[in-house]
């Protein structure tokens, strides 16, 4: 008898304690993630993460340039008024089919390629893939030959032409280099997510995820698992970091 | 010649002399020889640097490669060696004062050393604060796409 009641009060206590834990993980979830994820700022980044996103096309809205416009706002990239050398690191792309008719809309940036054609054929080494994917350009050894604009098959990099005066202390740019989309490694190295798949879930179309395509619990792979996504131009088996779902 | 060296002793001693006074003259008067560049210090109550002065003098620009290459390609993000943070400290928020003026931090001694740095072709050389251009960057538009052009498919910019 005595046995019992010892029990249940134990019990009664395991339920208490486990109802206190669940409000405390309810009440801050953010706290809990951001402590678990967050790399201190003295620590280099690793393989054992891949950073990617993943576009839903049949979300992106045709006419609308919600995470272009971000995307040069984050990176002070600003119109010299001449738009055939301007440099743009993300623009939407309209795809037709001339059979059917059907349009799809879908923003195209550097493709963070595990291959990347533009590390290959660079002469100084300036661009290069980080550990965790991102592919970039080191402007400090750039000589600005622009090789990697002609290597890499998805146009995304662009040539500094003019002095940049507009520019911002995380994303250092200037005239005689190379440069494109950085998936804004400078908001990823602190717990960050890009500007273009903040500002799509900011417009409500939802249409990008970005996130660890090594982690199978994160929200782009479980995505990706369920509903798969395809590369840009995967016969040339660079497996691209971007994926795009609906081409 | 007795005399000959009387009289040098005499100049000897009065050319020591005037030394004397001349330098003590510097020393009450508290001035810096005037060949020297002045370094603005930081303004924002901050009286060490991350190291002694005497090696920032020395070695900045061995920290400061270092942290770029730690930077870029692994992204190390700490503050200390950051050339973001000189800027911060040295240079006052909202100054008018550009890199090339010789009150700018970097430029008062890189002018007189006669040193070219292109670190502010790219980088800002002054503090950013919170985003001065994000209501003023004039978004550029998307112009041509040599994407996928396939016998069935069109592509093209919206």
């Amino acid at each position: 008898m005595n046995k019992t009641e010892t029990v249940n009060i134990s019990r009664r206590s395991f339920v208490e304690k486990s109802a206190t834990a669940a409000a405390a993980l309810t009440i801050a979830p953010g706290i809990f993630l951001n402590q678990v994820h967050a790399k201190p700022a003295a620590e280099a980044v690793t393989d054992a993460k891949r950073w990617g996103i993943l576009v839903d096309t049949a979300k992106c809205a045709s006419g609308c340039t919600s995470c272009v416009t971000a995307c040069h706002e984050e990176n002070g990239i600003a119109s010299h008024g001449r738009p055939l050398t301007d440099q743009q690191w993300i623009r939407k792309v309209k795809l037709k089919d001339k059979q059917t008719n059907h349009v799809v809309s879908l923003p195209v940036m550097c493709q963070h390629c595990e291959k990347p054609p533009c590390v290959d054929v660079c002469p100084t080494g300036a661009s290069f893939k980080r550990d965790d994917g991102i592919v970039l350009v080191d402007r400090h050894i750039c000589i600005g030959c622009r090789y990697c604009m002609m290597a890499c098959p998805y146009k995304a990099r662009s040539f500094a032409h003019e002095a940049v005066d507009n520019v911002v202390d995380y994303q250092p740019r200037g005239k005689g280099t190379v440069e494109s989309c950085t998936m804004c490694v400078h908001r990823v190295d602190e717990d960050g997510t890009p500007a273009c798949v903040e500002a799509c879930t900011e417009a409500e179309h939802g249409a990008m995820i970005f996130g660890d395509l090594k982690d199978p619990e994160s929200a782009i792979s479980k995505e990706l698992v369920k509903h798969g996504g395809t590369q840009l131009r995967a016969d040339l088996g660079l497996n691209t970091g971007v994926r795009y779902r609906g081409i | 010649m007795l005399q000959i060296k009387n009289l040098m002793h005499k100049t000897i001693i009065s050319l020591a002399g005037i030394a004397a006074i001349a330098f003590s003259a510097f020393v009450v008067a508290g001035e810096k020889p005037s060949f020297a560049p002045s370094v603005p210090h930081p303004t924002n109550g901050t009286t060490e640097c991350v190291e002694p002065e005497d090696e920032m003098k020395k070695n900045h620009m061995e920290y400061l490669l270092h942290q770029r290459d730690a930077t870029v390609h692994e992204g190390v993000r700490t503050k200390t060696y950051s050339l973001k943070e000189c800027i911060n400290c040295h240079v006052p928020e909202n100054t008018e004062i550009r890199f090339g003026d010789d009150k700018h931090f970097c430029s008062s001694c890189h002018n007189y050393a006669g040193v070219s740095i292109d670190c502010f072709q790219c980088h800002m050389d002054r503090p950013m604060g919170k985003n001065p251009h994000k209501k003023t960057a004039q978004v550029v538009l998307p112009v041509q796409s040599k994407l996928a052009d396939a016998s069935t498919t069109g592509a093209s910019n919206e």
